[in-house]
């Protein structure tokens, strides 16, 4: 088989013009796919990394915004299995008054962070430091080097929400990429508006760790039993859960993105299909008289398949590298104009450039079968007689 | 002299499978786009037909949206009176002071969405000139009673009219559905403003204020005075471009969906000159004869480029003819396309593809035939006859 590969690639090559218009639409077409896919699948992949840890989130029941006692922390630190609990408390700060609140920030509980959320791998001696000054914060690597800070600047966040200012000493990073998360002390908070007379009892999420996975459920419903009934109903999910919910509102796009790569996949095949019924369409004469000098009809039906498959495989080579290429282009773009920003999340993974090249010659097959057929089985008498 | 107009698209019939891949290629590309179109187009149409120039939106100052701001009560006491606020007929200042808060819903499919509740007083209906009650009456104060926008009514598990929804801390019984021409107010549920700051607890009970001109008030000297008040740190902006900013999340799709039609184009268009190219390769001899009767090279390159530009036309009208039903569907199988707001609550919209974005796709389809068909059209008129005939 392998030594027609040479015949299958002269073949194409008799009509250069037509197998580069063909290979250039596959190309095209199949990098669009791979930049469709790119949304749902880094979605799915967001999930699955928060899947491998054993937090969860315990809220209101009635919505994030509603808020419980800050109180209900102590009682969640002593469930058993959990290892570790903070409150959780949106302040609503902005850099710049002016520009409005680019990155969320919100107010914690510093002596248990560095357990409660360990797996983000935050070095020690910036949490320690985050626990002995009161002013002190920790930064998502993004918003870090969106702002152009470094562990040690001073800076001032403006209330949007609260009448008041916070300055910080920032204490370290948050070593996550795409990290945009700004943290620090809730009780600075709450001293600075107990100063302006507005009480702040409430906090508006709680985040636990549990020691073992296996726990999980378990203690989920423990900590929403102990408080039925009570001022502030809870509802605890996992980490996964909590963001799957955050971003549900993105549904509606995926499916959509998704019914259009489908579409444009769709296309390809018709392409190929059209090219793969030309070329066989052309050569009925000289498939006729190969099978009349003895060649067998399924050798006929291999090479013309294998045509097909091969001119739609390094199409989609090159599809999916030019995909690569353009994701690239997006991030750059966005990481520079600050409303491009979501564009930055488009990532082509070597796995997904694995499966274009799958689905690339999976299409070249499937046109080229109906085509092929029907050249290698035309009977000899037949097409001798069309054609001369 | 130019060919009968019938030349070029009888060819069209005359190769069968190919025209239908073709077509197929180039219907699958055009309803690609008018989907996407679509879902841009319907979320700026929400988001733009939000809001009068009337309308001034106060909020703590530099706070984009009424989600994360707070107006103290004083405020809202002093700036009703201020000059240029409009007034009822009843002489009452058209001054409506709102709190926004994101409970969570239950959609029908099972999901937990933040929905955006308004807490108003009555005066809102005439500040929000276009918001009506389309059904059933406005809430009564102190009730605990609750009127939906359309999109909630058909989006979330029991809020339609007459049913007891529950969100808050509360249940809540709703009276009327809220219509706005299909606006965002549609995505939101309005409840009396005490009940909610009540059910909310929370301690400021105004998240902004929505004021209404007096006609021929000077907008710019209002929005002056507003902001020079050393007492609030308030800002003031016209409705309009408080929703206009937050439309501005539709512009990076925009970016990403224009870049996917021009690659998809291309895709359609390569496809498209390769069938030009083999039709005009199948009718070399046919070419040479029309040459050696008399037919110009212009005629002829005029009948290729109309067949080509025929095929793209075939390929528009199918492509449409599925695109604007399977958007319907689609919008229909999700119970309204829900997208998130800056302002951290749900907005739904209906997809719908505008005969905007059917222009864009008629304007890329035209420039596929037109595209597809230039190379080889050129090529059928540079033929020359004797060679042509002899070829064929």
């Amino acid at each position: 088989m392998i030594k027609f590969i040479p015949f299958v690639w002269r073949n194409l090559m008799r009509n250069p013009l037509r197998s580069m218009l063909t290979g250039g639409a596959i190309m095209l077409a199949l990098a669009m796919v791979c930049v469709l896919r790119t949304a749902p699948e880094g979605f799915d992949r967001f999930l699955d990394n928060l899947a491998k840890n054993s937090r969860i989130s315990i809220h209101n029941t009635a919505g994030i915004v509603y808020g419980m006692p800050y109180a209900y922390l102590a009682r969640i630190k002593a469930v058993p299995g959990v290892v570790g609990a903070v409150s959780w408390s949106w302040f609503g700060g902005a850099v710049d008054r002016d520009k409005g609140v680019t990155f969320p920030n919100f107010a914690v509980d510093a002596d248990a962070i560095g357990v409660v959320f360990e797996d983000l791998g935050i070095e020690p001696a910036a949490i320690e430091h985050f626990r002995s000054h009161r002013d002190g914060a920790l930064v998502g690597r993004m918003t870090m080097q969106r702002q152009g800070w470094k562990p040690g600047d001073e800076i001032t966040l403006v209330g949007m929400v609260y009448p008041v200012d916070l300055s910080f000493r920032i204490s370290g990073e948050i070593p996550a990429e795409q990290d945009p998360r700004f943290w620090f002390h809730r009780t600075y908070l709450e001293e600075a508006l107990r100063a302006q007379g507005i009480p702040s009892d409430q906090v508006g999420m709680i985040w636990a760790r549990i020691d073992q996975a296996e726990l999980v459920p378990g203690v989920m419903k423990q900590i929403d039993d102990m408080f039925r009934n009570s001022e502030a109903e809870t509802e605890s999910e996992t980490e996964k859960s909590f963001f799957q919910n955050f971003f549900s509102l993105l549904q509606g796009f995926i499916v959509v993105f998704l019914i259009v790569s489908w579409l444009v996949a769709g296309c390809i095949v018709f392409i190929a299909a059209n090219t793969a019924s030309m070329a066989v369409r052309e050569r009925m004469r000289e498939l006729a008289v190969l099978k009349a000098i003895g060649f067998r009809w399924r050798l006929l039906f291999t090479t013309l398949l294998g045509e097909a498959a091969l001119l739609a495989t390094v199409a989609g080579a090159l599809g999916a590298l030019l995909s690569l290429a353009l994701t690239r282009a997006l991030a750059t773009q966005a990481a520079m104009t600050p409303t491009m920003g979501p564009l930055a999340g488009f990532v082509v993974t070597n796995w997904m450039l694995v499966e274009a090249l799958f689905l690339a010659f999976f299409i070249g097959i499937l046109s080229g079968v109906v085509p092929s057929f029907g050249g290698a089985r035309r009977s000899v008498a037949t097409t001798l007689r069309e054609v001369f | 002299m130019a060919l009968p107009l019938g030349y070029p698209l009888r060819n069209l019939v005359h190769r069968r499978l190919r025209t239908g891949l073709t077509v197929a290629v180039i219907a699958l590309v055009v309803i690609a786009t008018t989907l996407f179109l679509g879902l841009v187009s319907s979320m700026r149409r929400t988001l733009a037909t939000t809001g009068s120039p009337d309308n001034l939106i106060v909020l703590r100052k530099g706070s984009d949206n009424d989600g994360s701001s707070a107006v103290p009560l004083e405020a809202h006491q002093a700036l009703r009176f201020f000059d240029g606020v409009g007034k009822s007929a009843a002489g009452e200042p058209l001054a409506s002071p709102e709190l926004v808060v994101q409970p969570f819903f239950k959609t029908e499919a099972g999901g937990r969405e933040n929905v955006l509740v308004r807490g108003v007083e009555p005066i809102a209906l005439a500040v929000h000139e276009e918001v009506r009650i389309a059904e059933g009456r406005m809430f009564e104060p102190a009730q605990g009673e609750a009127v939906v926008g359309r999109g909630v009514a058909s989006r979330y598990r029991g809020a339609q009219l007459g049913r007891d929804l529950r969100f808050g801390r509360r249940s809540w019984k709703i009276v009327g559905v809220l219509d706005s021409d299909g606006s965002s107010f549609e995505s939101e549920v309005w409840v009396d403003v005490r009940d909610l700051a009540a059910d909310a607890k929370r301690t400021i009970p105004y998240s902004g204020l929505r004021l209404k001109l007096a006609p021929g008030a000077d907008r710019d000297a209002l929005i002056r005075r507003i902001e020079a008040d050393s007492r609030w740190t308030l800002g003031a902006k016209p409705e309009t471009e408080y929703y206009a900013k937050q439309a501005e999340s539709a512009n990076v799709f925009y970016v990403l969906v224009v870049g996917l039609a021009v690659l998809a184009g291309f895709g359609a268009a390569f496809g498209a000159t390769n069938t030009m190219y083999s039709a005009v390769q199948a009718r070399i001899a046919e070419i040479g004869t029309l040459r050696a009767l008399g037919f110009s090279r212009g005629s002829v390159m005029q009948a290729f480029l109309i067949e080509s530009i025929g095929l793209a036309a075939l390929g528009l009208v199918v492509g449409v003819a599925i695109a604007v039903p399977l958007a319907v569907a689609v919008s229909q199988a999700l119970g309204g396309i829900a997208f998130g707001l800056s302002t951290f609550s749900t907005s739904v919209i209906t997809l719908r593809v505008s005969p905007f974005d059917i222009a864009i796709a008629a304007f890329l389809a035209l420039a596929v035939g037109v595209g597809g068909g230039l190379a080889p059209a050129w090529r059928a008129a540079n033929l020359r006859p004797v060679e042509a005939l002899r070829k064929g």
